[in-house]
């Protein structure tokens, strides 16, 4: 599949998603590890579209790509936002995931979803571009 | 596959049917209409997920603001929820705060 660019806007999530269900169908990912893939990308793009672009105008882009290396899919999610990396996004930990929801934070959840949801995670900032890496293993475990 | 909701309620309790995609669009329309049902005070917040086939963190923030909006005194129930959905509310320690049941059957 080539690459695709779609307007940074949140009703292009379910266009997101339908690109991630094809290149893992297309790479022979079972359905429970491609809703995983899913939701990160989704995730991480609902950032960007909400918090990175905020005060950009209508033209902000979200660009989505996929290649295949090694054994596994990877997706590759690029923006033109300011510059965020989500691993340095405060996390809830085993403690908080136990709290009762009347006393839960807000933040951090979807980072945390999407980041442990994939095999692997990378972030790099390259010029003026975000780019939000995600890989899955091809094979099972 | 786009959301749907629909409500439904008694006295005392609020079921709120979901189907669908709960993504980060879709979410201000559920909590639209929490926002709805809680002004009505019920005991029981039934939400029947078994339709839903993909929820975001935008759909589990909603699922914490009712709580924090209706107060700790209120049940909350999730039924139906299964397979990945059901996995993003266990990983998400959803389990300890909420009644997840496959039917629902009041506590």
């Amino acid at each position: 599949m080539e690459k695709c660019s779609l307007p940074a806007e949140l009703g292009s999530l379910a266009e997101l998603r339908r690109y991630v269900t094809e290149a893992a169908g297309s790479a022979g990912i079972d359905e429970a590890r491609a809703y995983k893939l899913q939701l990160a990308v989704d995730e991480i793009a609902t950032n960007t579209i909400l918090y990175g672009y905020k005060d950009v105008g209508a033209s902000a882009v979200i660009s989505i790509d996929n290649e295949i290396r090694g054994d596994a899919l990877v997706i590759t999610l690029e923006d033109h936002a300011q510059e965020f990396d989500p691993r340095t996004m405060r996390m809830p930990n085993a403690e908080d995931l136990a709290k009762p929801l009347e006393e839960r934070a807000i933040g951090g959840l979807g980072i945390f979803l999407a980041i442990h949801g994939v095999d692997r995670f990378e972030y790099r900032r390259e010029g003026d571009r975000n780019l939000n890496i995600f890989q899955i293993k091809i094979g099972h475990d | 596959m786009s959301f749907n909701i629909s409500v439904e309620e008694r006295p005392g309790e609020a079921t709120i049917t979901l189907a669908g995609e709960l993504d980060a669009a879709a979410a201000p329309q559920f909590r639209e209409v929490i926002e709805k049902v809680a002004e009505a005070k019920p005991l029981r917040l039934v939400l029947m997920m078994g339709e839903v086939e993909f929820m975001a963190s935008a759909g589990l923030r909603v699922l914490i603001f009712a709580r924090q909006k209706m107060g700790a005194g209120v049940s909350l129930y999730v039924i139906g929820s299964r397979g990945p959905v059901l996995n993003t509310l266990k990983m998400s320690g959803f389990h300890h705060s909420v009644h997840l049941q496959d039917t629902y059957t009041p506590e």
